[in-house]
Formats: structure tokens, C-alpha cells, sequence
């Protein structure tokens, strides 16, 4: 839609799984501000969630704060502004509610197109239910293909394997297995068959699945043992997303007649943010966002300008606890309690946390339980992301997360936390970050928002980003490097603050600090690494000087090591996370 | 704000249910049809199993072969132990059938033989009067009873009269009250903190458990009962809320119906207990809808530290308080019969209707 001049005031909702958000943006001395907004839980029922009951809780509470009126006796917008106390020029919104598109993957080995298959459905809510291929299903008989697909009821089939004129059989096989599954399914039931392996067997698949289902034919997500294409496969599975899944969630329709632009699904209007975001830093550097909700997982990454999307639908805070004890045991999350904790005392605040999404931890124990599940869920959503990153220029160790400038943080498990250490803590822990970083809290929940709104009025966008919008957590600094002895000096630093106060330090490996940076305060890194430490200034060894900003948590040097070493005895465990949480003001 | 859960206790209320079948299928009954819980209301077929045999693999013969081999052909019937498949010779094999059923397809070297299918039956589950049918699939039900929502369940269906085991609704369940008068009943206790209760349960063949607490390390055992288990109020020692234990005790020897079904993710489904009582004049049908919080409103605490504490808010100050935590949320003071008000987050509450 090309740009109104005339719009002012935006209303722009969220509706997520548990909380939908309200933002009201508007033009005030000729700018545009983020004026109010307002949240409430989003209402859920047997028959999925009522996102317009969510939208007008959430509205009632801008209304409530401006006074303003946004809907008439019917419950219908009122659009465009009739005064500054009645109506909205534009409406948008996103959303991430709704049950994610539930797809089984079949490939032929996993570092390769199950990797790309699976990374493919992460470009938008889904949930792999089942993967049919590689080393732990590579035996498996016809029979137990088809009783798979069958069972698990998916939305989608993605059939990858093979590069282009490789593997023929086994592709084949898994096409007539799921032709099959498919055959003996009611015709209405019937899953979409994406077909994105080996494209010389195209006209073979299309023959095997003839009228049986619905075939669609999309580029091979690895066509060659190094390339990785998975653009068109995740074009198709968003297209499904939104058709089959988004626009069936009751109320969608009407949110599509008040807004001028279609509705986003939450996490591609954040990768339009942090796309945006990337545009305004060091094009050498990439650019993270992390969107964490109660429903999902969001991962959105600009390297060399290109945006990568990895998103685990149905992994949260609130759903998908049960699903990570289930598929990574209870360790996974455990391990970063600093007490002994049970396993089914983890699998009853899963329970309980599912049962009350909406709910907050009030005590120390729910408080680490939350975190070291947002904390699991981020890792887990990490490692499918980290590989499709290979080959950036900020990817400087191919198995360690890239140099990235800014870290958004985006939801409420993050955002609201009670010390500002404990989500920076979570997410050092969870995406080790490398070199130095600048942690920013989206704490009012405006980057979906704002993302969204720049396909309304990309001025009021920026404008309210310029004004504020965001809040400097952190700058961490991260040294790399392996050489070095516990205890050893892997880094000089000296910290010129704007008062002309320095501050030399001396960091050791194995080291978490916090030094003194306020927030809106700068000051000026020289940094001296050791022989072997990579700072993200050059290559191991080399040093320079950076300026940085000041966070609520302050300036963070984080020399614990990549990848972030944990005891392997579960009490020094505890006791070592119990002294990074100390050391964080967590 | 608005509240995020409200849980219905509510001794008579109207209540109405949609049965709906797995598949489409036939109705058995009509708009203002009475019918009891145990009736069959509606009846399809599902898919029953399958079987993928490699006969070209099994008889060590060429796919393109297969075809000669076959004993059947596609569409006929076939029972279990019939040669569906032989190859002749001196090394002549044969390949028997698995299941009963019909042979649907062939090709590629392998037969589907697909069973017959499954018979499925919908029963009423409560008792009470038909308001709607629709598209062959699903049946609305109504009744007037009472109804307890529980805070989370295990299982299925079940329908049974109520059978106190335990006298106080902080009282544990112990074993040693599961006798032979408990089968078919569905127990009620005040709380479950051991595993011999549930075996003994089980043994005894009773319809159900409606437990107050259920200590976490019976998570486990809880989901493999053969019945379905409902918890009215927490994970851990917690006691039933009195005004539900004797809610119950009213109606103890009286047919309830209970589901244990339980869904935590985008859909939410809470456990329940109804317990129809059609002689009286049902009050007018409401739906439950989210409205915001007052004083005067009944509440239950959801999380650690008050998790289970029952009380009314007395006020919700305006301004954000800090919790044990170090979180700055909104509360509300909430009047628990004890000299001073205990202050806990607004989305902590669960709203007793």
C-alpha cells in the first residue's frame, strides 16, 4: 500500500498466545510518539483463543489512560480519527496466537537436508512433529512411515533429501510412503505434500502422488552438499501458515477489515524490525533478535542483509515445557537452577505454568524455573538456527554464535524480569554471544509493533524508535580463545568514562563481571586481548578501541569461554550458576 | 485488568456440552430428545489398523513379479492366516496375512491390507436434554446440575456415584480405605499423597478419583490410571477448598460425571465434575466471559507462596508493588481470614465463580 500522508494516530495490536498488547502511535509536535498501551490476557476456550475479546480488554486500557474512544456501539473501529478523542487513523496488526502449522519432515541424513528441511519450517510457526530419515529413523519399514504420518495428523509433509541428480530410491520411497499415508486418510484430512529434494525426480514425485494429495513443488532446500536453499520451501510453508492455520483463528477476518494491510504473522514483522535494525549498524556485524512469548520461540538474525527466521511454534514459556522435558529431559532446564530441583517438580510448574500462562513467578525458585526455561527454549531454537548462518561474514568460529553489534531482546519472560542481570545472564547463557555486543530490552513489547507499522507508515516507525522506544540493557564484552589456563589474564581493558575517569581492568578466563556503565551514560573501550583471543576487532589477538553505551545492567565481561563450559557434576553445577548469578546481580 | 482464568464452582447452574463424534457419522438423537449419560448418542467408524506387507522382499521376488503371486486380488476380503501371497517351486514360500481386512492397494513390491473399521460409539456423558445437532459430527447437550471445575485431570471420561473416603477435605487418602464398596464409584478424597491409594484404586475397579491435591511425584502414575483422576487445587498437600468439598459431600451416593481431559496449549480445557440434577427448574444459560477485577470477587491463589489460598480482594491499589521475587506487578489485597491481608499479582488470581 503506498504511504498516507494524511495518517496520524495508529493503533497497532499483538494478539499472542497468552497476552494481547495494544500500542497507540500518534503525531505530537509533528512527530510521531508512542502514546499508551495497554495489555490483557488473551481469552482461551476449548475452541482456541478469541482474539477479539483480548483486543478490546487490551484497547479498554489506552482507553482508559487517553480517554479516547476506538470503537462504536457495534464493536466496530472507528477509522479513520474523527477527533483526538474518537477513532484511529490506521489500524495493523499481528499476531502470533493460534496453534503453529504441525509438520513431519523425511530426509536422508541430518546434517543435510533434514537440517535445511527443518530450518525451512522454522521460517514460520510451526512444529516439527515428526522426522522420518536419518540416523534414528534411517529403518524404518514403509509400514511405520505411513503409521507415522498418520498418526501425528500433520498439516504439511516437506519431502527433501537428495541433492540435485543424487539420491533417487530412497527419495522415492519416502514420496510413496506418504502418498500412501495420505491415500488412507479422509480426502478433507489429507496433509499438503511439499516436495523440496532432489529436482530431477520431480515428475516422478508428481507421478507417484498423483491425485492422492496436494503436491506442491518447490526448489531443493540442498541441492548441493555445501548450498543450502531454503527461501521458496519457507515461502510456501508461511503461505500455508497463513492460510490454513492465521486466517482460520476466529476474528482474524475482522482485524483483516479494519486494517489497510494484511495481517503479519508477530515474528515477520520483528524480522522487519530487526532487519531495519541491521541497516543502522556495521554492515560487517550481524544484528540479533530474540522474541520469546508464552506460545513461541522467535530467532530473527541479519547477516550480509540477509534475514533469517527460525521460529519453534509451540515452545514458550507457558506451552512447550512438557515438550522440551520430553524430547531433552529435565536437564536441559535443571541445569541452570542454582537448587536441587526434581523432575516432577519441574513437570508440575510446567503443568501449572500451562494451566495459568498469564501467571508470574513470585518466589526465587519459580523466578530461576521460568528463566531457565526461557533460557532452554532459546538454546534449542539456537542450535536450528546456528548452521544457517554458515558462511556469513560475522560467522568468524563456524560453531559459535557470529559477531553480532545489537541483541534485541523481545517478550515478557525477558522483559520484565526483576533484575535487569538475570535476562542479560539468560541470554549470555543461552546465546553466547562473541566479541562486543549492545543487549537492548524491548521492554513495552513495540518491536513486533513497530516492525508492523513500518508497512503502514514507515515515518512513524522510525520516529518513535528514534524517540526511545528501546532500553540499553547491556554491552557485554566477550573474548574468545582457548589458549589460555583458568585464571589466566585473556584480556586488558581500560574504560575511559565520559567524566575522564578510567578504569584499567585485568580480566581472566573464566571470568563474569559487571563494571560500572550506566544507562545513558558512554565511555570508551581499549581493549587489549591476549595472544589467541579473538574480541571481534580483527582476529585473535588484535585489539582496538570501541565506544559503547551504558545499560541498565551495565558494561558485562562475560570471559567464561564459548562454548560456555558447565560442571558436569549437577551440585558444582548448581553452585557455579549460583555464582554467575551473584556475580550478574541476578 | 482484565482476569485471565476464572474457575466455575457453582452448586446449580445451567450447563451445556458439545458431544462430538471422532469422524462424521450417524446421530442417534433429535433436537429435545431427553437422554442419560450412559446413552449411546451417536455412532461412526474410524480407521481401523494396516498392514504394509513387502511380499516381493518376503519372497525373494522381483516387484514386477509380485502380481503373479498374489492369491487375492485387490478389494477381496481377507482373514488372518490367509496366503495372500506364494511363490511356486522348490524354494516355494508363502506370505500369510496378519490382520483381517480387505486388500486396498498394491504396487512397488507390497500389498495394503487395511482392517475393517473401527465401530465408535458416543455416549451422552451427562444426563440432560438435547438443544442441537449439527453436520452429523456433533450433538449439544444441556443439563442443570451442579459443576466443579478442577484445576487439572488425567484420563478420560467416567460416570459413577460419589464415594467419600476421607471425613476432612485436608485429610490424605489412605489405602486402607479402598474397599469392595468402591467399585465403580468415584472416590472422593481431600488429598493423595502416596501411589498405594491409585493401585488400590485401580485394583478395585473404581470409576474415578477427585482428589483436593495430588503430590508431584504422582504425576506419572496419575496418567496411566484406567480412570480418570481430577485435581480441584494444586500439585503438593493441598486441601480441597472447603466450599467444594462439601458441595460434593451434598450430593455423595449421587451419579456425577467427571472428565479428566486436560488441554494447556493454544486450546484450554479444564477437568470437571457435573453433577445433573434434572427435578429442578434450571436457572437461565450464561456463558462465562472475562470481565475485571473488583472487590468483593472470590479468588484463589495460583502460585507459590499463596498457591491454593482461597479469599475475597478487599482493594486494588493503583500502583505496582514488588513481590518476594523483586518483580514490580500490580495486586491485590486479598482478605484470607487472617488479621492482615496477604497482597498477591492480579494475574496470580483465579477467579471463583
Amino acid at each position: 500500500m503506498p504511504e498516507d500522508r494524511r495518517i496520524g494516530s495508529i493503533l497497532v495490536v499483538d494478539c499472542g498466545t497468552v497476552m494481547t498488547k495494544a500500542l497507540l502511535l500518534d503525531r505530537i509536535a509533528g512527530e510521531y510518539r508512542f502514546v499508551a498501551s495497554g495489555e490483557a490476557p488473551t481469552p482461551r476456550t476449548v475452541d482456541g483463543t478469541d482474539i477479539i475479546k483480548g483486543i478490546f480488554h487490551a484497547v479498554a486500557r489506552i482507553s482508559h489512560v487517553t480517554g479516547r474512544q476506538f470503537f462504536d456501539e457495534i464493536d466496530d473501529l472507528i477509522s479513520p480519527q474523527v477527533t483526538r478523542q474518537q477513532g484511529v487513523d490506521a489500524f495493523a496488526a499481528t499476531v502470533s496466537a493460534g496453534e503453529p502449522l504441525q509438520v513431519v519432515v523425511t530426509g536422508l541424513v541430518d546434517d543435510l537436508s533434514i537440517s535445511s528441511a527443518r530450518r525451512a519450517a522454522a521460517g514460520t510457526y510451526s512444529q516439527v512433529s515428526a522426522i522420518l530419515g536419518g540416523e534414528k529413523s534411517a529403518n524404518l519399514t514403509d509400514e511405520e512411515r505411513v503409521r507415522e504420518i498418520r498418526g501425528t495428523r500433520p498439516d504439511v509433509v516437506v519431502l527433501a533429501g537428495g541433492i540435485d541428480g543424487g539420491a533417487e530410491r530412497p527419495v522415492l520411497d519416502s514420496a510413496k510412503a506418504a502418498t500412501l499415508a495420505c491415500a488412507m486418510m479422509d480426502r478433507g484430512k489429507r496433509p499438503t505434500l511439499l516436495y523440496a529434494g532432489n529436482s530431477q525426480l520431480r515428475r516422478q514425485v508428481t507421478e507417484i502422488v498423483g491425485d492422492e494429495a496436494e503436491l506442491r513443488v518447490v526448489e531443493n532446500v540442498r541441492p548441493t552438499l555445501e548450498k543450502e536453499r531454503i527461501w521458496d520451501a519457507r515461502q510456501e510453508l508461511q503461505t500455508l501458515f497463513r492460510q490454513r492455520k492465521m486466517h482460520q483463528i476466529p476474528g482474524v477476518a475482522t482485524l483483516r477489515a479494519w486494517s489497510p494491510v494484511p495481517i503479519m504473522p508477530t515474528a515477520q514483522a520483528f524480522g522487519q524490525l530487526i532487519q531495519y535494525l541491521w541497516y543502522l549498524g556495521d554492515p560487517a556485524s550481524g544484528v540479533l533478535g530474540i522474541d520469546i512469548g508464552g506460545g513461541n520461540t522467535t530467532i530473527a538474525a541479519v547477516f550480509d542483509e540477509q534475514l533469517h527466521m527460525t521460529i519453534q511454534g509451540g515452545l514458550g514459556v507457558a506451552f512447550g515445557g512438557g515438550r522440551l522435558l520430553e524430547e531433552r529431559g529435565s536437564e536441559c532446564i535443571a541445569c541452570w537452577i542454582p537448587e536441587l530441583i526434581q523432575e516432577h517438580e519441574l513437570e508440575a510448574f510446567m503443568l501449572l505454568k500451562g494451566i495459568h500462562p498469564a501467571s508470574i513467578p513470585q518466589t526465587d525458585l519459580e523466578l530461576w524455573m521460568e528463566q531457565s526455561l526461557a533460557c532452554a527454549a532459546i538454546r534449542g531454537t539456537m542450535e536450528i538456527a546456528r548452521p544457517g548462518w554458515k558462511g556469513t561474514a560475522a560467522q568468524v568460529y563456524p560453531d559459535l554464535t557470529p559477531i553480532c553489534d545489537t541483541i534485541l531482546i523481545s517478550g515478557g519472560p525477558l522483559t520484565r524480569v526483576p533484575r535487569p542481570g538475570q535476562a542479560a545472564l539468560v541470554i549470555l547463557n543461552a546465546v553466547q554471544p562473541i566479541g562486543v555486543s549492545t543487549l537492548i530490552l524491548d521492554r513495552y513489547g513495540l518491536a513486533p509493533a513497530l516492525g508492523n507499522v513500518a508497512a503502514v507508515k514507515p515515518l512513524a516507525a522510525v520516529e518513535a524508535l528514534d524517540a526511545g522506544g528501546f532500553t540499553n540493557l547491556a554491552t557485554v564484552v566477550a573474548p574468545v580463545g582457548d589458549t589460555a589456563d583458568p585464571g589466566d589474564t585473556v584480556l586488558r581493558m581500560n574504560v575511559s568514562y565520559e567524566d575522564g575517569g578510567v578504569l584499567e581492568v585485568e580480566v581472566r578466563r573464566g571470568d563474569l563481571e559487571v563494571l560500572p556503565l550506566p544507562l545513558d551514560q558512554e565511555a570508551v573501550l581499549e581493549l587489549h586481548p591476549a595472544k589467541g583471543y579473538d574480541v571481534g576487532l580483527g582476529g585473535p589477538g588484535t585489539g582496538g578501541k570501541r565506544q559503547v553505551s551504558g545499560g541498565m545492567a551495565g558494561l558485562i565481561i562475560d570471559a567464561r569461554g564459548r562454548p560456555l563450559p558447565l560442571p558436569s557434576q549437577p551440585a558444582e553445577c548448581r553452585g557455579q550458576v549460583q555464582q554467575w548469578l551473584y556475580d550478574i546481580g541476578g | 485488568m482484565y482476569y485471565a482464568s476464572a474457575t466455575k464452582i457453582s452448586s446449580f447452574t445451567t450447563i451445556r456440552r458439545d458431544r462430538v463424534l471422532p469422524e462424521p457419522g450417524e446421530v442417534l438423537v433429535d433436537p429435545g430428545d431427553r437422554v442419560e449419560s450412559t446413552q449411546v448418542v451417536a455412532r461412526a467408524s474410524i480407521p481401523g489398523d494396516f498392514r504394509i506387507l513387502a511380499v516381493g522382499r518376503m519372497l525373494g521376488i522381483l516387484a514386477s513379479e509380485v502380481q503373479h503371486s498374489l492369491q487375492t486380488e485387490l478389494g477381496s476380503t481377507v482373514h488372518r492366516g490367509d496366503v495372500i501371497a506364494k511363490r511356486e517351486g522348490l524354494l516355494g514360500r508363502s506370505v500369510s496375512c496378519p490382520i483381517d481386512g480387505v486388500v486396498t492397494a498394491t504396487g512397488g513390491g507390497r500389498v495394503l491390507i487395511e482392517a475393517k473399521p473401527l465401530p465408535f460409539e458416543l455416549r451422552a456423558h451427562i444426563s440432560g436434554h438435547v438443544l442441537a445437532v449439527e453436520n452429523n459430527q456433533m450433538i449439544t447437550l444441556e443439563t442443570a446440575g451442579a459443576l466443579v471445575q478442577g484445576f487439572w485431570g488425567a484420563g478420560e471420561e467416567s460416570v459413577g456415584p460419589l464415594k467419600f473416603l476421607t471425613k476432612r477435605a485436608d485429610e490424605p487418602l489412605e489405602a486402607r480405605t479402598i474397599d469392595a464398596s468402591c467399585h465403580g464409584r468415584i472416590i472422593v478424597a481431600g488429598m493423595i499423597l502416596d501411589e498405594e491409594p491409585l493401585s488400590r484404586a485401580e485394583d478395585i475397579d473404581a470409576q474415578g478419583i477427585v482428589t483436593g491435591g495430588l503430590s508431584p511425584e504422582l504425576l506419572s502414575a496419575a496418567k496411566q490410571l484406567p480412570f480418570p483422576l481430577i485435581v480441584t487445587d494444586g500439585f503438593g498437600d493441598f486441601p480441597m477448598m472447603k466450599g467444594v468439598f462439601t458441595l460434593l459431600k451434598d450430593h455423595e451416593e449421587e451419579e456425577a460425571s467427571i472428565s479428566g481431559q486436560t488441554e494447556t496449549g493454544h486450546r484450554a480445557r479444564r477437568p470437571e465434575i457435573i453433577i445433573p440434577l434434572p427435578n429442578r427448574e434450571p436457572p437461565v444459560y450464561q456463558t462465562q466471559h472475562a470481565g475485571e477485577f473488583e472487590p468483593g470477587l472470590r479468588v484463589r491463589a495460583v502460585r507459590a507462596p499463596y498457591a491454593g489460598l482461597v479469599g475475597t480482594i478487599l482493594d486494588i491499589p493503583q500502583f505496582a508493588q514488588r513481590m518476594e521475587s523483586g518483580a514490580r506487578v500490580r495486586c491485590a489485597e486479598i482478605d484470607v481470614g487472617q488479621d492482615k491481608p496477604v497482597v498477591i499479582p492480579l494475574v496470580n488470581l483465579d477467579v471463583l465463580r
